[in-house]
């Protein structure tokens, strides 16, 4: 699906920073990053490793503050929000998806996926969630910990866990990138399934130019900046 | 995107998503609930036995006092007039206990004389071997009186039952053995075993002599309907004047229960020391529990926690395992005086009433959760600020997130208030402050040195042994256990150096320096007619040497400043002064072993208004100074004295000594014996007693070496109590060493892999471990050393008032065992890294 280019965008990031304390001193992760990505779209992220790639999408998420810059989400500026608001605005409007799944070790399937239902105070949180484990095809499988489960079970439970909310934007950083070829395709199948069935924004970190070419379209990252940002400038110019 | 509530999380989600995670089973908190159980054990356990102590003391008052209320005087009777008082308004008997010696053919011995009367006991019963009624194993037969005694009195006479034994001038028929004695309470010392004869016998003996030191107590079992305080007050409205010590049933056994407290107070100090040592395992249990948890810590907050969400969730686990843990520390406590009771009898007047006491739980339930409150928070505060962005990997350290002031707040709230449990609801408030005051500096002391010491092993360079290498590198490293186990063992030595120490200092004292000066003798009631025959006698018997001798009598404080004792503020330690009668005497001159602090001596030819000298702490106690009065009551009169000056006693040289020592003119006239001291070469004692005891048949014979060993006796089973509970602070110091071990136990497998792979022999490996462990016990046990001396030269000079000397060999022993002690244990928890195959943990890593 192609979003409306003159449409306001769901992510604005304008001249982005970071910097961060390290023991050999300050490093600079993003330097002037620029990128809009409007409602509905699926955005490809790439570039080497160090390049920036995951820092940008802690910084969508609200995980990481940016030192200097503009952050936009779904037309709330979140760069100065404070902790706890951050985490109210995850809740409901942002869906992660990690390499390593980062399930709760000590929470079953079905307890995994409510918790941000659980979080949103929602009393339906646990038929939603298991409608959401039936859609990734684990409906028989609710009761089982993590430790019980497959990487491609344990990675469709995340699915299930970041749009259980129907959140505005999924993050998915390398999803694939802890399984073999044949459970890592049937999850790209499923993310981006899912993201249509709900409409939600998609921005996708990878490696692979396959997976980045079903994207609307690709972002490279270098140094911690966009290296073609001529379309996000000409984006703002047709507004 | 769903609606959702924008309110945060509340407590109930946050309890639902703890039980949760606490699925994960209880590994990883053994330690933690052993170090809380076994602090909670000990203060519970304590407390309960020293209730279920009061509580038989308080269940067996009437029998352990011999009536409803106890009138006594000293030196002499109730008048006529009171006793037909007292005859009118309730049942009296009369008893009179003084000591004696009893003279069989071959032996004497230092009695607990009791005579009673026909009515003794009101209340319990006199219990004799074999059966028999007490008033007819005592009445006259064919004009011979009779005597029941302790089996103990007829063993030191070599005599039985149907012997005779001579008490003074009077001769008695042996009829019976006691065994048992219900009012054979009060005196948790004494100083010989007990004879019973009839009260009318006693003038017969020539023991009644004026000023003689005995004791005529008067019981009365009220009628019913009576309240005991009504029936004192009137009796003291009635006779103002009596100066007789009155004692209703909550003072049955005053000393006893002051002994009680005070001892369970210390031992639970000695508990709650173990409890904070085992805080240390609380907080690094919490710490390594809270940093697995790192990943779901940053998920959560991925998913929308606020961070105080997660707080919520960690605090009430905490809370949870701290509840489980203390609740098995209750069990146990509440438990052990069930085990430790029948170790008590015959300590004690009373068997313990085993049962549930809920104030000592309740205590020990409070101090357990405050100490793992205050051991939790920290590194529950370091897991509120675990970043939500730890989930990515981590190619930039994070800046260490500087401590949010509410959390040092918080922390500070909960050791506030445990301090403040441990002051208010201590016996001795003086003592807890001490305590709590050590313990924040031994804290304080231990942490740097563990700081301290980690600094050092960094700063020693250029060393070429792996091994030592190894080891000094494995002392300071991030995550190395060094400080936990230099704090957690250095508390729990210090404790138990300070016990060793306290203890060895009493026994040598006891046992080799008191003996050297004391007197052999102390020969009591002589009376002022025989002393010039006395000094006679002694003074030409060979192997005596230095006799002193001085007038005795006995009186109460009654008032101070005017106002009467009951009302004045005296502090605990110098409470013992004002329940009963004290020792006076008169002198011209500062009597020895004594100087004076404060004031002047009066001169030698003083002959005015009556002056006092008091014991310096006593008054300190008592909040006296110079100039301040003091009315002491003697044989029924008051007599108020000014006070003219302070001494500091040495009570240790066993002299004779007294706290209240009267200017010449108060007291020559009334009727008073003399005491004397007398130094008896070894292998002489035997004749110097014979001779002295049957010359004056009145005087009695008190053999220092015995009342010492009697001493000796009580301090070591006091000390086993001490050492017991000291030996818990160590534990619970081991638990936290083992837990400490166990946390850095796959680290150790590494670098034994490693060092096998770079062609390091076992032993190699095992050498380095050795060192590392060796190193941190030798320092811990030099700063505990350090430690445990000062806090030993402090209770010895202050709460005992004795001597302190440094004991090498104790403390070089306590050191060097506790040194082998962490080579063995650190070695225990390291023994597997010396067979762990290398391929599947490098495969691994």
């Amino acid at each position: 699906m192609s979003a409306d280019p003159v449409a306001e965008p769901l992510v604005e990031l304008v001249d982005v920073h970071l910097k961060l304390a390290s023991a050999a001193g300050e490093v600079n992760i993003l330097r002037g990053l620029e990128l809009e990505v409007a409602a509905g779209e699926t955005v490809a992220v790439v570039g080497p490793s160090g390049s920036g790639k995951s820092t940008m999408m802690m910084v969508m998420a609200g995980l990481e503050r940016p030192s200097s810059g503009r952050v936009r989400i779904a037309g709330r500026e979140i760069s100065s929000m404070s902790e706890d608001d951050l985490a109210l605005f995850r809740r409901t409007r942002v869906g992660i998806v990690f390499q390593s799944f980062h399930l709760i070790q000590t929470m079953n399937a079905l307890e995994n996926v409510a918790v941000p239902l659980e979080f949103a105070g929602r009393g339906d949180a646990f038929e939603r969630a298991r409608d959401s484990l039936e859609a990734v095809g684990l409906g028989h499988r609710v009761t089982h910990y993590p430790g019980q489960l497959s990487g491609g079970e344990q990675q469709r439970v995340a699915l299930a866990r970041a749009v259980v909310a129907e959140p505005d934007l999924l993050l998915a950083d390398e999803p694939t990138g802890n399984l073999d070829a044949d459970t890592g395709h049937q999850i790209i199948e499923l993310l981006f399934a899912l993201r249509a069935q709900h409409g939600s924004t998609l921005i996708l970190i990878t490696h692979d130019p396959e997976l980045a070419a079903r994207c609307d379209r690709t972002v490279r990252l270098l140094d911690g900046q966009v290296v073609a940002p001529e379309r996000a400038a000409a984006l703002r110019a047709a507004r | 995107m769903i609606a959702g509530d924008p309110r945060p999380p509340g407590w109930g989600l946050a309890a639902a998503f703890a039980r949760r995670e606490l699925r994960g089973g209880l590994k990883g908190f053994r330690v933690f609930l052993a170090c809380l159980a076994l602090g909670v054990a000990t203060i519970a356990g304590v407390g309960s036995l020293a209730e279920g102590v009061d509580a038989a003391l308080m269940a067996d008052a009437r029998v352990l006092l011999g009536g409803d209320v106890e009138l006594s005087f000293t030196h002499r009777e109730a008048s006529d007039e009171q006793r037909r008082h007292l005859g009118a308004r309730g049942e009296v008997s009369t008893i009179a206990e003084m000591r004696a010696m009893a003279r069989g053919e071959t032996h004497r011995v230092l009695v607990e004389l009791k005579a009673v009367d026909g009515r003794y006991p009101l209340v319990g019963e006199v219990v004799l071997e074999g059966g028999g009624s007490l008033a007819g194993a005592l009445e006259r037969r064919d004009g011979v009186w009779g005597a029941a005694a302790e089996r103990a009195t007829l063993s030191r006479l070599g005599l039985t039952v149907g012997d005779t034994l001579a008490v003074g001038e009077e001769r008695y028929a042996i009829r019976a053995v006691i065994v048992a004695e219900p009012d054979r309470s009060a005196n948790v010392f004494t100083l010989g075993p007990r004879l019973m004869v009839a009260l009318a016998s006693l003038p017969e003996t020539g023991l009644l002599q004026p000023g003689s030191l005995v004791r005529y107590e008067y019981r009365v079992r009220l009628p019913p309907g009576v309240a005991a305080n009504d029936w004192i007050a009137e009796l003291r409205q009635r006779f103002p004047a009596a100066g007789w010590r009155i004692r209703s049933l909550n003072e049955a056994a005053p000393g006893v229960q002051r002994w009680i407290d005070r001892i369970a107070f210390f031992l639970s100090l000695v508990g709650l020391t173990a409890l904070l040592v085992g805080g240390v395992g609380v907080a690094n249990a919490v710490r390594s529990y809270l940093e697995g948890k790192t990943n779901t810590i940053a998920t959560l907050k991925c998913l929308g926690a606020p961070a105080r969400f997660v707080r919520r969730v960690y605090l009430l686990q905490i809370a949870a395992l701290a509840g489980l843990g203390i609740a098995l520390g209750l069990l146990v406590g509440a438990l052990a005086p069930i085990l430790v009771a029948p170790l008590l009898q015959g300590q004690l007047p009373v068997a313990a009433r085993i049962g549930l006491y809920p104030v000592p739980l309740i205590k020990a339930t409070a101090l357990g959760f405050l100490t793992a409150l205050a051991f939790s928070l920290w590194p529950l505060a370091r897991a509120r600020a675990v970043p939500p962005a730890a989930l990515f990997r981590d190619r930039v350290a994070h800046a260490r997130t500087a401590p949010r002031l509410v959390d040092v707040a918080a922390i500070v709230v909960v050791v506030i208030a445990l301090a403040m449990l441990t002051i208010e609801t201590a016996v001795d408030r003086r003592l807890a402050i001490n305590f709590v005051i050590a313990a924040a500096a031994s804290f304080a002391l231990f942490r740097i040195a563990g700081a301290a010491i980690a600094v050092l092993a960094r700063r020693i360079r250029g060393i070429r042994r792996p091994g030592l290498r190894m080891a000094l590198a494995n002392m300071h490293r991030p995550g190395s256990a060094t400080p936990a186990i230099v704090l957690s063992l250095g508390l729990g030595l210090t404790v138990l150096i300070t016990v060793a120490l306290v203890q060895g200092n009493l026994v040598r004292q006891l046992r080799e320096q008191i003996p050297e000066i004391a007197p052999t003798f102390f020969f009591i009631d002589l009376q002022s007619d025989q002393v010039a025959e006395f000094d006679a006698l002694v003074g030409r018997m060979p192997g005596v040497g230095e006799v002193r001798r001085v007038p005795s009598l006995r009186g109460r404080i009654v008032k101070i400043d005017g106002e009467p004792v009951e009302r004045v503020a005296v502090a605990p330690e110098a409470q013992w002064a004002i329940g009963s009668d004290r020792g006076l005497t008169y002198s011209a001159r500062p009597p020895a072993d004594s100087r004076v602090v404060a004031g002047r001596w009066w001169p030698p030819d003083y002959s005015g208004p009556p002056l006092v000298s008091f014991d310096a702490q006593l008054a300190r106690g008592m909040g006296l100074e110079v100039g301040d009065r003091i009315t002491i009551n003697v044989l029924g009169r008051d007599i108020e004295a000014q006070i003219a000056n302070l001494r500091a006693i040495d009570w240790t040289s066993l002299g004779i000594n007294f706290t209240l020592v009267f200017a010449p003119g108060a007291l020559e006239a009334a009727p008073h014996t003399h005491i004397a001291t007398a130094q008896v070469a070894a292998g002489y004692e035997d004749s110097v007693e014979r001779a002295v005891t049957d010359r004056f048949a009145n005087v009695s014979a008190i053999r220092i070496k015995d009342a010492l060993a009697t001493v000796d006796r009580m301090l070591a089973n006091i000390a086993v109590a001490a050492r017991a509970t000291a030996a818990l602070t160590l534990a619970a110091g081991i638990l936290v060493l083992a837990g400490a071990v166990i946390a850095t136990q796959r680290r150790r497998n590494y670098d034994a892999v490693v060092l096998k792979v770079l062609g390091a022999r076992r032993r190699d490996v095992l050498a380095a471990f050795l060192i590392e462990f060796g190193l941190i016990g030798a320092a811990t046990s030099l700063v505990a050393t350090i430690a445990g001396s000062f806090a030993a030269w402090f209770l010895m000079g202050r709460y005992l008032r004795a001597e302190f000397v440094f004991l090498p060999r104790t403390v070089i022993g306590v050191a060097i065992a506790a040194t082998a002690a962490i080579m063995v244990l650190g070695l225990a928890g390291t023994w597997r890294a010396l067979s762990q195959k290398a391929a599947p943990l490098l495969r691994n890593e």
